[in-house]
């Protein structure tokens, strides 16, 4: 596996750190006064999805991961697995509970999604920004009720809880926005 | 804001530096730019240029710092002296790392470190900013943000600490891994801090400044930690000045870095007369970027 520099680093640079795999954020270069340049890198591990802060000292090298993102199809799953399949070779990959995070509660079957792969195993699954998924359960609206008083929790298909506006009711498409689990309007 | 209000703005902020030294009867020089000796500071390169190159080709080097040139002024009897000048440092890296800024050194005599740090102070306040300075020792800092007895720790037991921190050891000598782990480990708490002195450096790091008790007397100003001044209660010695210039050359030709010769001319004309003083060098076009 190939080694980088610090002055090799640049932002999404994915390295091999205490073991994880890690993509770089940011990279500050600080030289003393007195002393010997620096490099204060912050870097999301890609597996815990912490946010690490290193510095390094300028001309340290690390090792690099063999990391790639690809675009894939979630195929289906049989409750302890999930499958997907990359459109272009057809290749299927198979990610377990963990790998999943989050992204289980916004994907449903034929989605297209953002897989994370380290030395060819998937690591993580991210999700488009806006999915589209349908109100399993929520409470009854009250009737005339427009949107901006308050809301109430529904939970979708996919099990995810979601705070909607009062008049959305059971069986309706709704977009939620995945980074921040919001509501985002009718589909 | 436009570009002449920008102007005018620098402007007036140098005006209240001037008038600032003028009422303690600091007198402003200017020394020479254009030295024939490079800096021997390890970490520090100097721009080089070739002049008379028609008559009889030359080196000679831009000044890093005014500081030697401030100090033959010191010898000869100047007093309070300051200056606001241009600097040029080659192999510089960093966002916030130039090969040319512009420096404010003053020197006053009689003053320690704490009476120049609370000078400085008055002087940032007079420039608008108006924030109580917090000093912390050197030793406190490594207290504080971390468990590391810095003073007393030896190159090796830094190495076995730094390993545990997750740190590269990879240096030399035990002054860059203290910096190196004063960078990695204090320094970011420093941008909680307005305004920060840090003081009584290990004395492996005392560069230009008086040691007792194994403690330099230097010190660094940090706003919202980024570092703004470095300062000491000034070496005298002729002969000591000899020796650290000496051992900084002999470390960057370790490193194969171009190595000076030694400045003589430097050292005899300081030869017991430079008077106690304590100095200090602050990046103003960072200050101006912080205070603002």
């Amino acid at each position: 596996m190939a080694y980088y520099s610090t002055s090799q680093f640049k932002n999404g640079l994915k390295l091999i750190l205490d073991g994880n795999p890690c993509s770089i954020i940011s990279n500050e270069i600080r030289k003393p006064g007195k002393g010997q340049a620096s490099n204060r890198v912050k870097l999301k591990d890609l597996i815990t999805g912490k946010t690490l802060e290193k510095t390094f000292k300028s001309g340290e090298s690390l090792e690099g991961a063999d990391v790639m993102e690809l675009d894939m199809q979630y195929l289906y799953s049989d409750g302890e697995t999930y499958n997907f399949m990359d459109p272009e070779s057809f290749e299927q990959y198979t990610v377990d509970d963990t790998g999943m995070g989050d992204a289980k509660g916004y994907l449903v079957e034929q989605d297209m999604c953002v897989l994370t792969l380290w030395n060819n195993n998937p690591i993580s699954v991210t999700p488009p920004n806006h999915v589209t998924l349908e109100v399993a359960d929520t409470d009854p609206g009250l009737k005339g009720d427009t949107a901006g008083t308050g809301g109430k929790p529904a939970t979708m298909n996919t099990g995810v809880v979601v705070q909607v506006p009062l008049f959305v009711s059971i069986g309706e498409k709704i977009k939620v926005d995945t980074r921040t689990n919001e509501y985002a309007g009718r589909a | 804001m436009n570009m002449r209000e920008e102007l005018k703005k620098y402007s007036e902020f140098l005006t209240t530096i001037r008038q600032f030294f003028s009422a303690q009867n600091v007198v402003e020089v200017k020394t020479h730019q254009l030295l024939n000796h490079p800096i021997t500071d390890v970490y520090i390169d100097s721009i080089a240029t070739q002049v008379n190159g028609e008559i009889s080709p030359q080196h000679k080097y831009l000044h890093t710092s005014p500081e030697l040139e401030m100090k033959k002024l010191l010898s000869r009897g100047s007093g309070d002296i300051y200056q606001i000048c241009q600097v040029f440092r080659d192999n510089e890296q960093g966002s916030s790392n130039f090969n040319e800024f512009t420096m404010l050194e003053y020197y006053r005599l009689g003053f320690n470190v704490h009476q120049l740090m609370d000078d400085i102070v008055d002087l940032i306040n007079a420039l608008g900013f108006n924030s109580q300075a917090e000093k912390m020792s050197y030793a406190q800092a490594f207290f504080k943000y971390t468990d590391i007895d810095i003073l007393n720790a030896s190159f090796s037991e830094l190495k076995i600490i730094a390993k545990k921190y997750g740190l590269t050891t990879d240096f030399e000598w035990i002054e860059d891994l203290q910096i190196f782990m004063f960078t990695a480990l204090c320094e970011p708490k420093l941008k909680e801090i307005p305004l920060c002195f840090i003081y009584d450096y290990p004395h492996q790091q005392a560069a230009l400044a008086k040691v007792e008790s194994n403690v330099a007397h230097r010190f660094e100003l940090y706003i919202n930690g980024v570092e703004i001044a470095n300062g000491y209660d000034e070496l005298q010695d002729a002969y000591e000045y000899e020796q650290r210039f000496i051992s900084d050359i002999s470390k960057r030709k370790f490193l194969s870095k171009y190595t000076p010769e030694l400045d003589n001319e430097f050292i005899d004309q300081l030869n017991g007369s430079l008077p106690q003083c304590s100095g200090v060098a602050i990046g103003i076009d960072r200050l101006l970027s912080q205070i603002n």
